[in-house]
């Protein structure tokens, strides 16, 4: 196609090629005008990639010569034939009008008269022809023009297919011939004769008549196969109006033996004129007697003739069959020899069903694989009351009897003993430490309370209980909350322990005010990290997460609000910043749009850094003042190195120690302050501050920085910063705490907790089908 | 790879008429893959079809065991690694012919025969599409593996034609399937277990016209101590004196005991993997 675009416009043979009509195979169609007739013509280029192979040109320029010869009305004419401009071509007259495949697809059904017409001029055109000694070889519907004249024109007069079929060695894929209309003589590839033709008339009769298709199949060669080895089908069945000699003689000219067709073409015209003479006769004598007598003595003796063909067609089918059996059992599985292996069992089932197997899978390559995950329904309250069972309703209820009273006495043991816990601690918090020391340090601390280690292993177990209890699926949504539930027991317990377990008192009139920011926050966050962790998020659920992970934000940066304004100076402040409002939209987003199985823990993650993230932020002013103020004063006060330690260096220096054993020394400061007393050390630096900055300090900050300033001379800076890191980042926990003695904030928040975990556990019993 | 040694050798000759070889062969111990095409279609257009199925072929084969080219997981996910991996070169090699042959108007209508084989441990698994062959000889006899994707052949099958009256007919070259004709097109795919001693011989129509089966199984047992080039030189030899009229393809593959194998080629074969 893109090879010749230039042909158009070109001049071949004193024509000038207008356009393309057709394309075929073998080469292409022009339509031309002859410049010296001034006529339009049709000119047909044999395909380049055909033009080298002698043999096939030899044959396109007989064949053409031959048909040129012919000159007869029914077949088109041939003008010249040659070779120009390194194009073999064929000029040929053009017929304006349409094929007779193409008349029949736009008539649906054609009278008989008009077929028969038709067919007689293709019938004569074909007896010149095989006079000639040319056969067709493709006599097809789309092989038969009709110009406007309604005479019946041959074309594409076995050229082509000529060339193929001599060609014989070469391979191809097209066999000469079409499937629908092919002889069986032509499709086993025997020798042909002029009669292959009028096999195909009568298939193309046989089509165009009954506008289907005398065999169909799945494939090129089940037709094929069809036309060599099926009955010959009756036209009479698919078109009521076809008068019965018509019908046999399709039927004969399909025969499978040639020699049981009509044996020329003359012959099947001759016959065809007879009978419709006397159709026509018939018609004009009315219904008497006689015409009807003389309408039937043809079809009778044809029936006669029929009779004898179909009998030996059976007879020859029969044959076939006897000769088949053999050869297809030897032929189409291929035996391996023998060996010790049992390869021939397993080999030749391979080698016949692959194939096919192949061909499926082919077919269903396209197909978008199915999802072998399946995520398991959700399950709706719809669901249950569409349910004709009973059954479900009742083992919903006997779940809740069982398994709500469980886990609210299971939570309500578990922060009473939180609480007791926490109160037991509570005699060694310190003042001045932060959070995070204060909820350590009294598990270290030297001195217990004489039953201290017995609650702590209860506590301990509980805590068991509670990580066991997540396998447990009605209560492994409640899991998280439980853990916030004992914590807040704690807590309550180790910071407010002056007041009774669960004094609900004061809690009315707090509730709307802002000393309460902090157990809303922990409410939201624990409801969020619940839905985290969910599985299979609805888009409802999804939204509903990440709406509480923005609630937990504001309230977050609400709760850890300070008079002083944050340290935005700092860099690393501005980062922190960010960082945290970056994490809390990824954890919103992801929330909605991601459900993904293996990563529950991310959004949690997210959620957790984001909110740690602004709290840090929202107290760096207070650390950052400390910071400051501590700076100022240890560069004021001077402790000196003791003497011990530098006796302590000589003494290793001398005996050779290790260098490591070195490093450890020095990483351990010793100093004045080393070996005194906590109550030593405080007095000295109260003295201290005392002679550098007599006034910077009241009475309430002063015991504070000295704290701070006594793990700086014993720790090291970095313990002094983690120090005041903690005490800044608990210090609204601490007002907190300070508020909580008289609003009672804490039993609040456990109420709370313990109200949501419980409705968290029935929602969860109510909805989860298995449990 | 495999628990055996396969040696392999490949032939090619234009035939005593012809004026130009369409056939295409290739070996490769690397990858253990042998391949004959047998190409068609006017103009130099054959070999160009058959050059390319035999290089795409091995290209992608080479490319799979290199992981630089993954094969996508719905590819016929059912079949197994080498399986798909042959499958999956052979309809890439079709998809560059039936695409090269859409491109030009000299190509139009060019195509190819394939019949591949590619051995993994101690099976070999075949492609095949077209009327080359592949034979098995084994305890001294000789067995046609694949099945002809002929007309006649397809005669054949449904007991149309007899097997004689197949190779004598004009129709013997009127192939149902050949790659690059079709955009998909359908592979036979065979899967069997080889052993020590076995020959396969994978061959285009040019051999087998001008060699009977008997002749076949004939030279190759006498030929039993001959080195497997020149066994091979000499099948198609005997072809061309016998029949001449096509390009004559054959590769042959031999199954020998695995070789010991020394500490210091462990060694080598261990870190060239890694």
């Amino acid at each position: 196609m893109t090879e010749n675009p230039s042909l158009v416009g070109k001049e071949i043979s004193g024509c000038e090629i207008l356009n393309k009509v057709a394309e075929g195979g073998m080469g292409a169609v022009y339509k031309a005008r002859h410049k010296a007739l001034n006529r339009i013509v049709c000119v047909k280029i044999l395909s380049p990639a055909l033009a080298n192979d002698k043999k096939a040109v030899e044959l396109f320029l007989t064949e053409a010569r031959a048909i040129a010869e012919l000159d007869h009305p029914n077949i088109v004419n041939v003008y010249n034939v040659g070779k120009e401009k390194g194009y073999y071509f064929i000029v040929m007259s053009f017929i304006e009008g349409q094929t007779l495949s193409v008349l029949l697809k736009k008539n649906k059904v054609l009278p008989i008269g008009l077929v028969l017409d038709l067919f007689e001029g293709v019938l004569l055109g074909l007896d010149a022809a095989h006079a000639k000694g040319i056969i067709h070889r493709d006599i097809k519907p789309s092989n038969i023009l009709i110009n406007p004249q309604g005479q019946a024109k041959l074309v594409d007069f076995g050229i082509a297919k000529k060339v193929n079929k001599e060609k014989g060695s070469t391979k191809t894929t097209e066999l000469a011939g079409t499937a629908y209309f092919i002889a069986p003589e032509q499709a086993l590839g025997k020798d042909l004769d002029t009669r292959a033709d009028l096999y195909s008339v009568g298939a193309s009769l046989y089509y165009v008549l009954t506008g289907q298709f005398p065999y169909n199949g799945k494939n090129t060669i089940d037709i094929i196969q069809k036309h060599i080895n099926e009955p010959v089908p009756n036209p009479a069945k698919l078109r009521s109006d076809m008068p019965g000699w018509l019908s046999l003689a399709v039927q004969k000219l399909m025969s499978k033996n040639p020699d049981d067709r009509f044996q020329t073409a003359k012959e099947t015209l001759q016959y065809f004129k007879k009978m419709r003479a006397e159709d026509q006769l018939r018609v004009k004598m009315g219904n008497s007697g006689r015409a009807i007598d003389l309408g039937e003595e043809g079809p009778l003796r044809i029936v006669k003739e029929e009779k004898v063909t179909t009998e030996s067609i059976k007879k020859q089918r029969a044959e076939q069959a006897a000769t088949r059996k053999p050869t297809t059992s030897s032929s189409s599985l291929p035996l391996i020899p023998q060996g010790e292996t049992d390869l021939s069992s397993t080999l030749p089932p391979k080698n016949s069903k692959q194939p096919e197997k192949g061909a499926r899978m082919l077919e269903a390559e396209n197909v978008k694989p199915v999802d072998v995950f399946v995520p398991s329904k959700k399950p709706t309250p719809i669901r249950f009351l569409s349910e004709d069972k009973e059954a479900a309703p009742m083992r919903t209820l006997t779940r809740f009897i069982f398994f709500l009273p469980l886990f609210m006495v299971f939570a309500a043991a578990g922060s009473y003993l939180f609480y007791t816990l926490g109160k037991i601690c509570s005699v060694h918090v310190s003042e001045h430490a932060g959070l995070v020391t204060n909820l350590v340090m009294p598990f270290f601390a030297a001195e217990y309370a004489p039953n201290q280690t017995g609650v702590s292993l209860l506590a301990l177990g509980a805590l068991l209980l509670i990580f066991a209890s997540a396998k447990l699926r009605a209560f492994s949504r409640s899991t998280t909350l439980l853990l916030i539930l004992a914590l807040v027991s704690y807590m309550a317990g180790l910071f407010t322990p002056e007041i009774p377990f669960m004094n609900l008192s004061n809690v009315g009139q707090f509730i709307f005010t802002p000393e309460y920011y902090l157990c809303y926050l922990v409410l939201a966050v624990a409801w969020a990290i619940g839905l985290c962790w969910t599985m299979n998020r609805t888009l409802v659920q999804g939204i509903l997460a990440a709406a509480l992970v923005i609630l937990g934000m504001v309230l977050a940066y609400l709760s850890a609000h300070l008079t002083i304004p944050p340290d935005s100076q700092s860099l690393l402040v501005k980062i922190l910043f960010y960082a945290s409002i970056f994490c809390a939209v990824l954890c919103s987003y992801y929330l909605i749009s991601k459900n993904e199985r293996e990563r529950l823990l991310f959004p949690c993650l997210l959620l957790l850094v984001g909110i740690g993230g602004l709290w840090a932020y929202s107290v760096s002013g207070l650390a950052g003042n400390i910071n400051k103020t501590l700076h100022s004063l240890t560069s004021l006060i001077v402790v000196q190195d003791s003497d011990t330690a530098k006796a302590n260096e000589k003494a290793e220096k001398m005996v050779g120690l290790d260098s490591r054993r070195q490093v450890f020394a020095s990483l351990d400061k010793t100093n004045e302050l080393t070996h005194l007393s906590n109550e030593e050390a405080y007095a000295f630096l109260e003295q201290k501050i005392n002679q550098e900055a007599p006034n910077i300090f009241d009475d309430q900050t002063r015991p504070l920085f000295i704290y701070f300033l006594l793990h700086y001379y014993r720790g090291g800076n970095s313990k002094m910063q983690l120090a005041v890191w903690d005490y800044a980042l608990s210090f609204p926990i601490k007002n907190f705490n300070r508020n909580a003695q008289k609003n009672n904030a804490y039993f609040f928040l456990i109420l709370m907790l313990y109200a949501f975990g419980t409705i968290s556990c029935a929602g969860t019993i109510f909805f989860s089908e298995e449990l | 790879m495999s628990s055996f040694d396969i040696e392999f050798a490949a032939v090619t000759d234009i035939g005593k008429i012809r004026e130009k070889n369409e056939d295409n062969v290739l070996i490769s111990s690397d990858l253990g893959l042998g391949v004959v095409a047998d190409g068609m279609g006017g103009h130099s257009a054959g070999e160009i079809a058959s050059n390319i199925a035999v290089s795409v072929l091995a290209e992608t084969v080479r490319k799979v065991n290199n992981q630089q080219l993954k094969i996508p997981d719905n590819f016929l996910p059912r079949l197994d690694p080498v399986e798909r991996k042959l499958l999956m070169a052979a309809n890439l090699a079709n998809a560059a012919i039936y695409s090269t042959a859409q491109s030009s108007d000299i190509y139009r209508m060019m195509g190819t025969t394939l019949t591949g084989i590619l051995f993994d441990k101690d099976c070999a698994t075949a492609v095949h599409v077209g009327d080359s062959r592949l034979y098995l000889f084994r305890d001294n006899k000789i067995v046609q593996i694949t099945t002809d994707h002929s007309l006649a052949m397809e005669h054949v099958r449904r007991g149309l034609l007899t097997r004689a009256e197949a190779d004598r007919s004009k129709i013997q070259n009127v192939l149902t399937r050949a790659m690059g004709i079709k955009k998909n097109i359908e592979f036979d795919l065979l899967k069997f277990p080889v052993k020590v001693g076995d020959i396969l011989l994978l061959c285009s129509d040019g051999l087998y016209k001008g060699l009977t089966e008997n002749e076949m199984a004939n030279l190759l047992k006498e030929g039993n101590q001959t080195p497997i080039v020149k066994l091979c030189k000499h099948l198609v030899r005997v072809s061309n004196e016998n029949d001449g009229q096509d390009n004559i393809s054959a590769v042959l593959i031999k199954i020998l005991p695995a070789k010991k194998i020394t500490f210091k080629q462990r060694l080598k074969r261990f870190f060239s993997r890694s």
